[in-house]
């Protein structure tokens, strides 16, 4: 596995444990989508992985390299990106110096590297000049995504990435994740609007109270019976990559 | 209207030389969140090091100002990782009061060394330059320059450099900075010496346009503090915009109010401005 978090136990200093003991990966290429409901831990285990928090304890391997307990900018350097929910882009900022924040580890690439990006995303190249503050939530979460990827990493952490969104917004981000594990990243997604997540996903974790409730393809968590009539209303899916 | 027009040119004078300490404290506060009342001492630090180097070294002033950076810049660096990044583990409000006592501690260690006497720089004697109605000093003219330079200098630093955008970047959301890979220790140790540079070479330009004595930096604190709130806490454009607004209104005062009660005018712009716009004229919420 490229990405593999072991035994995870932690959560936020002077409260008690909120992860306790969770195991995630997913390998080069893979989109794996963690579902669960409120407070079972889903945001705090990607902070655990991330470096945001610090883990009690368990295991943080990206390519085999042992990063748990280091500092989000080791991180960072080894080739994780994450995605924070919220506040996930520097408001005073312009889109362009936002892009360059994303790439400190590689100044001199920054050129070609936004380049790039605007060609990917050009909404971006048309609000280079604006300041990321004045844009819109979908818009925030396109300019999140692509400063995460101006590190060219290795893996991406993305926490909530449809919250607040439109449903029209909120697909198109779907298919915009999709599209980046397709480019060989490994992504471990938290998400709320599980149904629209499994039909992108390849694998899914659920978590429970802090813990691991229910590992597998995305199809087959999605197809559970139990899973379907808690998380996602009782609704059928087509889940799967090549559902979108 | 000849003493209303000389007055709005002297608060224009007193307004950019406030702004360059302003901008100092402005950028401390907008990166590591708590109001550095040490600034004071340090801008006078500054001062007698740019007044040693003129009139000890026989330095001419451009470079006296530039050491007066230095020396304003390494004390504060100084105070902050020897003192005040301790204190900080205990919350912003004892950093903030830590610094207010640390900035004692240096104003005193300044009048031990130097003593109490008035001190003046090294400048030649010239004649006021006249514009219709209104004088200005060469080196009131002179220091407005350099001032101007030193804003202007420190806003290319932080729009130009990669430096600069990740104090900015720190300023605006200090985690996701980590998350991109920032080093807050690095980012708070250049901003401290860049901020408290901007108050030694406030201290100097101060020193230039009276004299000098260990209380001239602890004189503009108050107002530095005002302009700071005034334009909105961490604000850097908005620190500029307070000060001019600080210096004028205080300048203009004396018209009818005595000079003792200039600092009461600048809390009452204070109060004014915080009534209509809480974060300030420039500043942003605080989430």
């Amino acid at each position: 596995m490229l990405l593999e978090a072991t035994d995870l136990v932690g959560g936020y200093p002077s409260a008690e444990q909120i992860v306790k003991g969770v195991a995630l990966s997913a390998d080069a290429g893979e989109l794996v989508t963690i579902i669960g409901p409120n407070g079972a831990g889903k945001s705090t285990a990607l902070k655990l992985v991330s470096g945001l928090l610090k883990p009690s304890a368990g295991a943080v391997r990206l390519a085999g390299q042992d990063l748990a307990g280091r500092s989000p900018q080791a991180l960072a350097r080894a080739g994780l990106g994450f995605v924070p929910q919220e506040h996930n882009v520097f408001a005073s900022l312009t889109v362009a110096e936002n892009l360059e924040m994303g790439c400190l580890f590689a100044p001199r690439e920054a050129k070609a590297r936004s380049a790039e990006a605007y060609a990917r995303f050009p909404m971006l190249a048309e609000k280079r000049r604006d300041p990321a503050g004045s844009l819109s939530g979908g818009q925030r979460q396109i300019l999140a995504m692509a400063m995460a990827l101006m590190a060219r990493p290795k893996a991406l952490l993305l926490d909530e990435p449809t919250a607040g969104l439109s449903p029209a917004a909120a697909h198109d981000l779907f298919a915009t994740i999709r599209g980046i594990a397709r480019d060989g990243l490994a992504v471990l997604m938290v998400e709320q609007n599980a149904l629209e997540a499994l039909e992108i996903s390849d694998r899914a974790t659920v978590l429970v109270d802090g813990r691991n409730h229910l590992d597998g393809p995305a199809a087959a968590v999605a197809g559970d019976p139990d899973i379907r009539r808690l998380f996602l209303g009782g609704r059928q899916s087509t889940p799967g990559p090549q559902g979108q | 209207m000849e003493a209303l027009l000389q007055t709005l040119v002297n608060g224009l004078v007193a307004g950019s030389l406030l702004a360059v300490p302003a901008l100092g404290f402005s950028a401390i506060f907008a990166v590591l969140r708590f109001p550095n009342f040490a600034i004071g001492a340090l801008a006078t630090a500054g001062a007698y090091g740019a007044w040693l180097a003129n009139v000890g070294l026989g330095a001419p002033i451009p470079v006296a100002v530039a050491i007066g950076f230095v020396v304003a810049g390494l004390a504060g660096v100084a105070v902050e990782f020897a003192a005040l990044d301790r204190l900080g583990r205990a919350g912003h409000l004892m950093k903030a009061i830590g610094s207010l006592a640390v900035g004692m501690v240096l104003e005193n260690v300044i009048r031990f060394a130097f003593g109490n006497d008035l001190k003046a720089f090294d400048l030649p004697l010239a004649r006021d330059i006249v514009f219709g109605p209104v004088r200005i000093g060469p080196q009131q003219l002179a220091s407005v320059g350099f001032a101007l330079a030193a804003m202007a200098a420190f806003w290319a630093f932080l729009s130009l450099t990669s430096l600069g955008r990740s104090m900015r970047a720190v300023a605006d959301n200090p985690n996701l900075a980590r998350l991109k890979g920032v080093d807050p220790t690095v980012v708070a140790l250049v901003t401290v010496f860049l901020g408290a540079g901007l108050c030694g070479v406030g201290g100097t330009l101060i020193g230039l346009d009276a004299s000098l004595d260990p209380l001239t930096g602890g004189r503009i604190l108050l107002s530095v503090f005002a302009a700071a709130v005034v334009g909105g806490l961490g604000s850097i454009p908005g620190a500029v915009v307070g000060a001019f607004l600080i210096g004028i209104t205080e300048e203009m005062s004396s018209l009818a109010l005595a000079p003792a009660y200039r600092l009461a005018v600048s809390f009452a712009v204070i109060f004014l401005v915080l009534s209509f716009r809480p974060a300030g004229l420039l500043g942003r919420a605080v989430r």
